[in-house]
């Protein structure tokens, strides 16, 4: 059922590179059915989940579902080891829904479609193995079988600046990839029998009571998923990559990217050297905030909507990291941990649906007026009072909002912080109220007013049109752009738009207002692996 | 005993070698009595003879290893995984001259050089004794001079000959005088017999043999800093002859400097783990930087081939300390020919086409040849170590070698330089994807006025791409199934 439901994408990619280019109708349709398979099967395997209760909870013990085994490189213990559990299934699904989205909203793509839709199901493929993965070797063959496609995403069909973005997108992820890879070498170096197989690492912990070679091991894993996640001092290519990147780029790469990192981090990272982890968690407590507070502050300070959302993800990806921080500390109450760690994987859901939507909010604008200024916009609440309330939501979801989604996993962050360092949730909780004026300052601007709009396809104003001049931030010469703000109508979203954002929209609130069953999914996971490593081991 | 029957035993044990040597004499009359137009025949019969001389050698992968001629020689898996190797090797380059040198001057002469340099390679890794070594090294250098300068017009390709004359010549010297300081100081130029002798001679001496050694093998291996005459000779060679040097002489040498280390200097003795990693290194380093500012692809890849030696000698540093180490380099070999020959081989193909090995002529590729676009990318990517394909399972486990043998430091180093070689393999891959092909004309006529824009559209040379779809379909097939591969190199890992 794994392989099916991950490699259904790449199946689907292969079919339309041999469908002539100019039926590019035929082409998205083969690509959507196939990511469309493959929600499916991600949604079987939610639900699929055995849950713990039924099974022996003993230290490190695994709890997979739907595992699968298969030799794949037995000379080097390296073998075919997928399964799911709550931790990854929730990201899975997150993964496949953003593709069907990410597909749905480039219907009216026109531009080299077949390897747009084939570059698409490619990195699909690449999310929903990482995920799936339960082999550091496998691993981090669809940690980089995703980079790759989304280097030619940004670098086709991006911005004018997209050669650079892409490459130092490119570039950035593959340190971080090749630190990772030097910490697996080592844990499958240290482990006797050598193997890269996750549980039976977990199980050996091979850097118990050797803290040097922990401590090195836990710096390449945290170069690689931090520059992931991204964390600061690690996030400069997350700005550039995304105002570079196509709308369904974004989406993809914030919604489901960004996600390997905090995976990483819970699924690897703790439970192999919980001791190493422990005696850094203080330190990585404290880059999580920094990453709360300076995200946030910088992008309360954007004119770029895109760039706004972009730093808004470093905030709330802190959150991940900071919930996953305190889950490290060993000597902290089991229930606080726990707590903390739920809340940093709910939060990497909640977010991958809320900045999938915020990205699809500065596309559908985009598109109608080719600029992203937020002083470009005002009033929006009158000519598009459709795409206004659902922008409304999601805006209300990223502050933290009760009854959304961004809610549940921020108090659940805040909640188990609080129980083990209140100093910690005190500046996480500045972070939080810059983040809230942030959002809610965005709003105002954008949405309420007289309705009015600079179209920089016709920016020239019609006489008696113009009504005000004002500057719009530079260009990249370093020119101020000023154009004229006209009355303006725009066209309301269309079906296309809605057909992909809805689905983000309805899922956030849903869990916003029943979390329960998410969540019970995620902790049951949480409570055997890492968790039990932790507190039991 | 009988020393006639002797002679028969011996010789039976080096059946594949006779046989080249035998294909080299028949080739040398066919060359010159085919008429012109018909030489192609002489390159197809070299192939032929290469690939039948692997029957009688690949029974012997896996068997026990004997030796030869009072020692001097060795029969063993590990010398038969190199045999494998470099025949390989010289058909896919062969393949290549087949359309590259069509017609041209010396087109019989090339592959009777090719075989000749091949049958010097095998006996290289098979030499157990220094004399042998040095007298091997030759027979892969004169051929090589020979078809270096065989481009007579391009003035080019005459200084490449020179230098790499004048370089090897200099660099073979210096090995000579450093075999005489540990036959001074053993009494033998027996590899096993080195071994038993050293440990007791003087240290600084043996110290001073080595360096003096390892200038000859690191001439052939290309390793910082005998490495200078690479770039150039590779850049005014044909292009599938630069493919031929980057890869054949080096494994062959590579092959003989593991077999000289392990035997002649066991026990880590004068430190020669160190001083190879330290190489390593500073090899990688150096050809991964220069490569940065390279437009010619020759050039990129000539460096690109520095950095690669540099990769593989810390398999070499680790050998005798890890399991993985010698298995990472020959797996790592075997994938290094497929993706550095694959890309060598779009390069030529581009070159057939448009005449020009420049960067700009690159711009745009995806949208006029997309499959020499998608291979040459595939074979970059797979050179910076990218999984699924090839070069990532040899880097990883060169990577665990070099950590597993305590010189986690190295590793560490390599990665680094992974990273950066990815900035150069992805400044050929931007241009043919990422920059359209629309603005080419213009671009062109400032680039390289002699660019014809509408050639690249023509198809490629039938020939070529059946070597192009070999070459790339194995770099993704072995990166995704590496196990086929690595038990053929644990076969091979049988040293005597």
């Amino acid at each position: 059922m794994i392989t099916l439901t991950v490699f259904v994408p790449l199946a689907a990619g292969l079919i339309i590179l041999f469908l002539p280019s100019v039926r590019s109708g035929l082409i998205k349709s083969v690509a959507l059915a196939g990511s469309l398979l493959s929600l499916a099967g991600s949604v079987v395997l939610l639900f699929g989940i055995t849950p713990t209760s039924s099974t022996a909870i003993t230290p490190g013990a695994n709890n997979l579902s739907f595992e699968e085994r298969a030799d794949w490189i037995p000379s080097l213990g390296a073998s075919y080891h997928m399964g799911v559990d709550g931790l990854s299934a929730p990201l899975i699904a997150l993964s496949a829904l953003l593709t069907v989205v990410s597909l749905v909203f480039s219907w009216s793509h026109r531009e080299r479609v077949k390897e747009y839709f084939f570059l698409f199901l490619l990195l699909d493929t690449g999310l929903l193995g990482v995920f799936a993965a339960q082999d550091l070797l496998l691993f981090y063959l669809f940690f980089e079988v995703a980079l790759v496609p989304m280097y030619f995403i940004i670098g086709v069909w991006g911005g004018e600046r997209r050669i650079y973005a892409a490459l130092k997108f490119f570039l950035y992820t593959r340190v971080g990839s090749l630190a990772m890879l030097l910490s697996f070498l080592a844990l499958y170096l240290s482990t006797s029998p050598r193997t890269f197989d996750l549980p039976a690492i977990v199980k050996a912990q091979p850097f118990a009571g050797n803290f040097v070679g922990g401590s090195f091991v836990l710096l390449g894993l945290f170069l690689g998923f931090a520059i992931k996640l991204p964390s600061f001092p690690f996030h400069s290519w997350l700005p550039d990559a995304h105002v570079e990147a196509p709308t369904a780029g974004s989406v993809m790469l914030a919604g489901a990217l960004l996600k390997l990192g905090g995976y990483g981090f819970i699924r690897i990272a703790l439970p192999v050297v919980p001791e190493a982890f422990n005696s850094y968690a203080v330190p990585i407590i404290v880059i999580a905030l920094i990453s709360i507070i300076y995200g946030a502050a910088v992008a309360l300070v954007q004119t770029d909507f895109k760039k706004l959302v972009a730093f808004s993800s470093i905030n709330h990806m802190g959150y991940v990291l900071l919930g996953i921080g305190v889950a490290g500390v060993s000597q902290a109450s089991a229930a606080n941990r726990l707590t903390a760690l739920n809340g940093a994987a709910l939060q990497m859901v909640s977010h991958g649906l809320l900045t999938g939507g915020l990205f699809l909010l500065v596309g559908i604008l985009y598109d109608r007026t080719h600029t992203r200024q937020i002083a470009a916009y005002q009033g929006l609440w009158q000519t598009m009072p459709v795409y206004s309330v659902l922008a409304a939501i999601i805006f209300f979801g990223s502050l933290g909002l009760p009854t959304l989604s961004g809610f549940v996993a921020e108090f659940q962050v805040l909640l188990g912080t609080l129980g083990v360092y209140p100093w910690a949730a005190a500046l996480a909780l500045v972070g939080l109220i810059i983040t809230t004026a942030m959002f809610l300052w965005t709003l105002q601007r954008m949405f309420l007013g007289k309705p009015a709009v600079v179209d920089e396809r016709t920016s020239v104003p019609e006489p008696g049109q113009a009504t005000a001049i004002m500057p719009l931030g530079k260009d990249v010469n370093n020119k101020t752009v000023k154009a004229s703000l006209t009355p303006h109508f725009l066209p309301e979203i269309n079906r296309r738009e809605l057909t992909a954002l809805v689905p983000l929209v309805a899922l956030a609130l849903l869990i916003g207002i029943f979390p329960g069953p998410l969540v019970s999914v995620i902790n049951d996971a949480l409570k055997v692996l890492p968790f039990r490593v932790l507190a039991g081991g | 005993m009988n020393m006639e029957m002797d002679m028969g035993v011996e010789l039976a044990k080096i059946i594949p070698e006779l046989w080249l040597a035998s294909l080299v004499l028949l080739l040398v009359p066919l060359s010159t009595l085919l008429p012109q137009g018909r030489k192609d025949s002489v390159t197809w019969f070299a192939i032929g003879g290469l690939l039948t001389s692997l029957i009688p050698a690949l029974p012997l992968l896996g068997q026990r290893g004997q030796l030869a001629f009072g020692g001097t020689y060795t029969v063993d898996s590990f010398s038969t995984f190199f045999k494998l190797l470099c025949v390989v090797a010289s058909v896919i380059v062969l393949l290549m001259t087949l359309e590259t040198q069509r017609g041209r001057r010396a087109e019989g002469e090339v592959p009777v050089m090719v075989v000749l340099a091949t049958l010097g390679m095998e006996l290289l890794a098979g030499s157990n004794d220094l004399a042998l070594i040095a007298l091997t090294l030759q027979i892969i250098s004169v051929p090589s001079y020979i078809i270096v300068g065989m481009l007579k017009e391009e003035p080019r390709s005459g200084e490449a000959a020179l230098k790499f004359f004048l370089f090897s010549a200099t660099a073979s010297a210096v090995m000579l005088y450093g075999m005489s300081f540990l036959y001074g100081l053993a009494g033998s130029l027996n590899l096993e017999e080195l071994g038993k002798k050293l440990p007791g001679a003087d240290l600084s001496l043996v110290v001073v043999g080595l360096a003096l050694l390892l200038v000859g093998y690191g001439f052939e291996i290309t390793i910082f800093p005998f490495h200078a005459w690479a770039p150039d000779t590779y850049q005014g060679s044909a292009t599938p002859i630069a493919a031929f040097l980057s890869i054949g002489p080096k494994a062959a040498a590579l092959a003989v400097l593991v077999r000289t280390l392990v035997v002649a200097f066991p026990g880590d003795l004068a430190g020669w783990p160190v001083i190879i990693a330290v190489s390593a290194a500073l090899t990688m380093t150096f050809g991964n930087i220069v490569a940065l500012w390279q437009h010619d692809l020759k050039r990129l890849l000539a460096y690109s081939s520095i950095a690669q030696a540099g990769y593989l000698l810390m398999g070499v540093a680790a050998a005798g300390r890890d399991v993985l180490a010698i298995q990472g380099l020959l797996f790592y070999l075997g994938a290094y020919l497929f993706m550095n020959l694959g890309a060598f081989a779009v390069v030529a193909a581009v070159e057939s086409l448009s005449s020009s090995v420049d960067l700009a002529a690159y711009r745009g590729l995806s949208r006029r040849q997309p499959f020499l676009a998608l291979s040459l990318t595939l074979c970059l990517l797979s050179l910076a170590g990218l999984p699924p394909l090839v070069g990532f399972v040899g880097k990883t486990l060169l990577f665990g070698a070099a950590i597993g043998a305590g010189f986690g430091w190295l590793a560490v180093i390599a990665a680094i330089n992974t990273a950066i070689s990815l900035y150069y393999y992805v400044r050929v891959i931007a241009p043919m994807y990422l920059q359209p092909a629309l603005a080419l004309a213009k671009v062109d006529e400032i680039v390289s006025p002699a660019l014809d824009t509408n050639a690249l559209k023509k198809p490629v040379p039938p020939v070529l791409l059946t070597v192009i779809i070999i070459t790339t379909a194995l770099t993704l097939l072995i990166g995704i199934f590496p196990e086929p591969l690595l038990a053929l190199v644990k076969l091979g890992t049988g040293l005597l």
